[in-house]
């Protein structure tokens, strides 16, 4: 085989990127629409089964308890996302919730628990005003995408698996026609032509050294839209979730301890004994949200009151060890896995990278500034503000699936296939197989570990100028080694050629968080700064939008709109 | 001074390495013995995982000869062999194709056909017989270890399979459900439940704790005596 290859084309309608709930929603709902169109999945892992719609454990937020109200998870959502929130696609959010829900039970099959009374059970999260979480036991992402993997045999998509999406391509007149890819299994470049593309490929929490998600979680779509020269938005906002486990130097180090566990009455106790939550929000304790719990753990760690390990205590076996394998089963086999036990005693958890609210700007139909192009999901920002609540992302990423799905019929009307500038095309695939074609060069591995060390120390959960100005010039350097990243051969199947891939969006996307976190002296959620601890309604009502420049990002400001509610204070109680 | 673990790893490539020594660092998974020889020995070794938490289901293999997730199996200091998955060809190193049991998944009609009066989220009670049966079966991940392990899916491509079989017996259970009879009929002709044996290699090996053999001997029963009420 040369290198590099000429790419094999393929011609569609529509092209999805990404098939965790938002991927596969969107097939659902634009089939629905017009079962004439043809649609292409693309997928960096297995579909359905990649990604971190399936990681869901705890569940999914929606009103439908009549005692319960639109309003209050309204209310919820902006006081967890302190006012940052695209109000907008809040409410739409909120709005939409209970429908996709009443979809899942209805028409894609999923089943989730019910309560003594035969209808749909509702779980206490943390930060919210009503029990609203609905799941199916404590690993609900399982039967959601199991269930949504199920219907694309029904609807029988065109499966590209395998299949990383390297960069959207415009035609001569600067108009959308498609993207560059890379069938991984087999080598092979790849110019998929289409007249709708749809992004949802998630975040890139990945990149911080404690982290959750699933490995194919490295930023790709946001990368990729900022390379397009889309405008993202709110880049600091990187969520960490207060409990994750410590294994070690296992790969199971970051995996998520589900936040149901602080709502069914967990404790969190430093390595003296004492629960410190009464120091940092003694009115909610626990069940305060995750940016105030995670801080607060971090802040234990950092002042010598944490474990030997570097972490902190969840107790729930307060409740009695059947108890808590009758209603955490998965949980407590992890812990297992790992030689501790959650139904008997006290376990060992660290605040995790976990979610990127930040992301590319859309309106309610997931529609951005580049004609054809719609993003759903993860990769979208504002949607959550400064910090998501614990049920709202797969509510997020479905919701907003099924909206883009709707939504593709609108756009494609109108739009016939368009043939890519060949230059781009070229360039995008010359740049993929570069690390291929190396004779030398680092291997990506170490420089993935340095990325992700860099980012927990100086872009982590407490940061300052001086450490954001180190995490600036580290990137920079790092950004040259990436650069120059080697990957051995054969083509085919070829992991480490997928990882120095990966590093280089990773990158791409650590630079746009690092200086929007720079840019935003005040603290707000999930980005808190130590030299500008407090939060600054007045000045600091606005988000900040990042865009790729001449030289490098541009960043700026825009007002936040309280279309539908007044900001309100911070309700912790320190 | 550090355990150390030998690993025997069938590769694809017959020029290729395959025994490596690593250190043993409890907690250890088979995964991360599969990330250390990649890093630090040989960055050519194919396998592949997602999640590392046992719910995405891609990174089975066998360890020692049985099949697991790679996520998922502890390791203990002394050697250890990694195959990949039995039954299905092999793509590279540890990655094989798993289309053939996704084809036997598709033919059962793998998803809910909703009756037509279906309108709301069904009220079943948790302890209803319908959810007692079903609950248990219901968290597969379709990992494929039931099928790796399966003596009678790897011989010949004329069995549906345990989690295919699995997920039928589901369906069929599920009262939302308007394909019952056809399913049944799908899953009882031949290549259907008559293949299996009871080897019980499906239900010994299911990383989730579900038992396939126990849903297609309920299958078995259901065409004896007629669909459950």
């Amino acid at each position: 085989m040369d290198f590099p290859t000429e790419p094999d084309i393929i011609d569609t309608d529509i092209a999805v990127i990404g098939t965790g709930g938002a991927g596969l929603m969107c097939v659902l709902h634009a089939h629905a629409a017009d079962p004439g169109l043809s649609i292409a999945l693309v997928s960096k892992g297995a579909v359905g089964r990649s990604g971190c719609t399936r990681m869901v454990q705890g569940g999914y937020n929606a009103v439908l308890d009549p005692s319960d109200s639109i309003e209050a998870h309204f209310r919820d959502t902006l006081d967890g996302g302190k006012y940052l929130n695209d109000q907008e696609l809040a409410w739409t959010l909120v709005n939409d919730a209970p429908r996709v829900i009443h979809e899942l039970e209805t028409r894609v099959g999923c089943f989730f628990d019910r309560g003594p009374d035969g209808r749909i059970h509702q779980k206490a999260f943390a930060g919210q005003s009503y029990d609203r979480t609905v799941h199916r036991g404590d690993l609900t992402g399982i039967e959601i995408m199991g269930r949504l993997r199920d219907q694309m045999f029904r609807v029988g998509p065109r499966e590209l698996e395998d299949v990383r999406a390297l960069d959207l391509v415009r035609d001569e007149n600067g108009e959308l026609a498609g993207l560059t890819a890379l069938d991984w299994r087999t080598g092979r470049a790849m110019l998929i032509r289409a007249r709708v593309v749809v992004v949802a490929t998630g975040g890139a929490a990945t990149m911080w050294k404690i982290a959750a998600p699933a490995r194919e979680k490295t930023g790709d779509g946001v990368a990729m839209c900022y390379r397009a020269g889309l405008p993202l938005r709110d880049m600091e906002m990187l969520q960490f979730h207060p409990t994750g486990l410590l294994a070690g130097s296992s790969r199971l180090t970051g995996a998520v301890l589900e936040e149901g566990l602080r709502g069914a009455g967990a404790r969190l106790l430093n390595a003296d004994g004492e629960r410190y939550m009464s120091r940092y929000d003694a009115g909610r304790m626990e069940r305060s949200t995750r940016d105030v719990v995670a801080r607060a753990s971090y802040t234990e760690i950092m002042s010598g009151r944490g474990t030997e390990s570097g972490g902190v205590r969840i107790d729930i076996s307060h409740l009695g060890a059947e108890e808590v394998e009758r209603r955490f089963p998965g949980m407590v086999a992890r812990t297992r896995q790992v030689g501790q036990d959650l139904a008997t005693g006290p376990v060992e958890v660290s605040p995790t990278a976990h979610f990127h609210m930040g992301g590319v700007m859309i309106d309610r139909d997931c529609r951005t500034e580049l004609a054809g192009l719609l993003v759903a999901g993860e990769d979208a920002g504002g949607t959550h503000g400064a910090n998501r609540l614990g049920g709202n992302g797969v509510a997020e990423s479905t919701v907003y699936g099924a909206r883009s799905g709707d939504q593709v019929v609108h756009e494609a009307a109108g739009r016939p296939l368009r043939e890519p500038d060949p230059a781009e095309v070229a360039e995008s695939i010359r740049g993929a197989y570069a690390p291929l074609l190396r004779d030398s060069g680092p291997l990506p591995f170490a420089l993935t570990t340095e990325l992700k060390e860099l980012m927990w120390e100086r872009c982590g959960v407490v940061r300052d100028r001086e450490g954001l100005l180190a995490a600036r010039t580290g990137l920079e350097r790092l950004a040259e080694r990436v650069a120059l990243v080697r990957a051995p051969h054969p083509p085919a199947a070829n992991y480490t050629w997928q990882e120095a891939l990966d590093l280089g969006n990773q990158v791409t996307v650590a630079r746009l968080v690092v200086e929007s976190a720079l840019a935003r002296e005040e603290s707000r959620g999930a980005h808190y700064r130590a030299d500008f601890p407090e939060r600054r309604d007045d000045s600091w009502l606005r988000y900040i939008v990042a865009r790729s420049g001449t030289d490098g990002a541009e960043l700026s400001t825009r007002p936040v709109e309280p279309t539908r509610l007044a900001p309100a204070p911070e309700v912790t109680t320190p | 001074m550090t355990e150390v673990l030998r690993v025997r790893i069938t590769r694809s490539d017959p020029a290729a390495r395959t025994d490596f020594e690593v250190d043993w660092e409890p907690p250890m998974t088979v995964l991360d013995v599969l990330l250390a020889v990649q890093r630090d020995h040989d960055p050519s070794l194919a396998f592949r995982f997602s999640c590392r938490v046992a719910m995405c289901g891609t990174c089975t293999l066998r360890a020692n000869g049985s099949s697991v997730l790679a996520c998922q199996a502890k390791v203990e200091p002394g050697r250890l062999r990694i195959d990949p998955m039995a039954g299905f060809p092999v793509v590279r190193d540890l990655i094989v194709d798993v289309s053939a049991f996704w084809r036997e998944w598709a033919s059962v009609t793998p998803y809910l056909v909703p009756r037509e009066d279906l309108d709301e989220p069904a009220v079943i009670p948790p302890d209803s017989p319908e959810r007692q049966r079903v609950d248990p079966s219901l968290d597969c991940i379709t990992c494929g270890a039931c099928f790796s392990s399966c003596a009678i899916a790897d011989e010949r491509r004329d069995f549906i399979g345990p989690a295919a079989l699995n997920r039928a017996m589901v369906l069929i259970a599920d009262s939302r459900d308007a394909n019952a009879e056809e399913r049944l009929e799908v899953v009882t002709r031949a290549g259907g439940v008559d293949r299996c044996h009871y080897v019980y290699g499906c239900t010994h090996a299911c990383p989730k704790g579900l038992d396939p053999a126990a849903s297609i001997r309920t299958l078995r029963r259901w065409r004896l005596r007629g669909l459950p009420d």
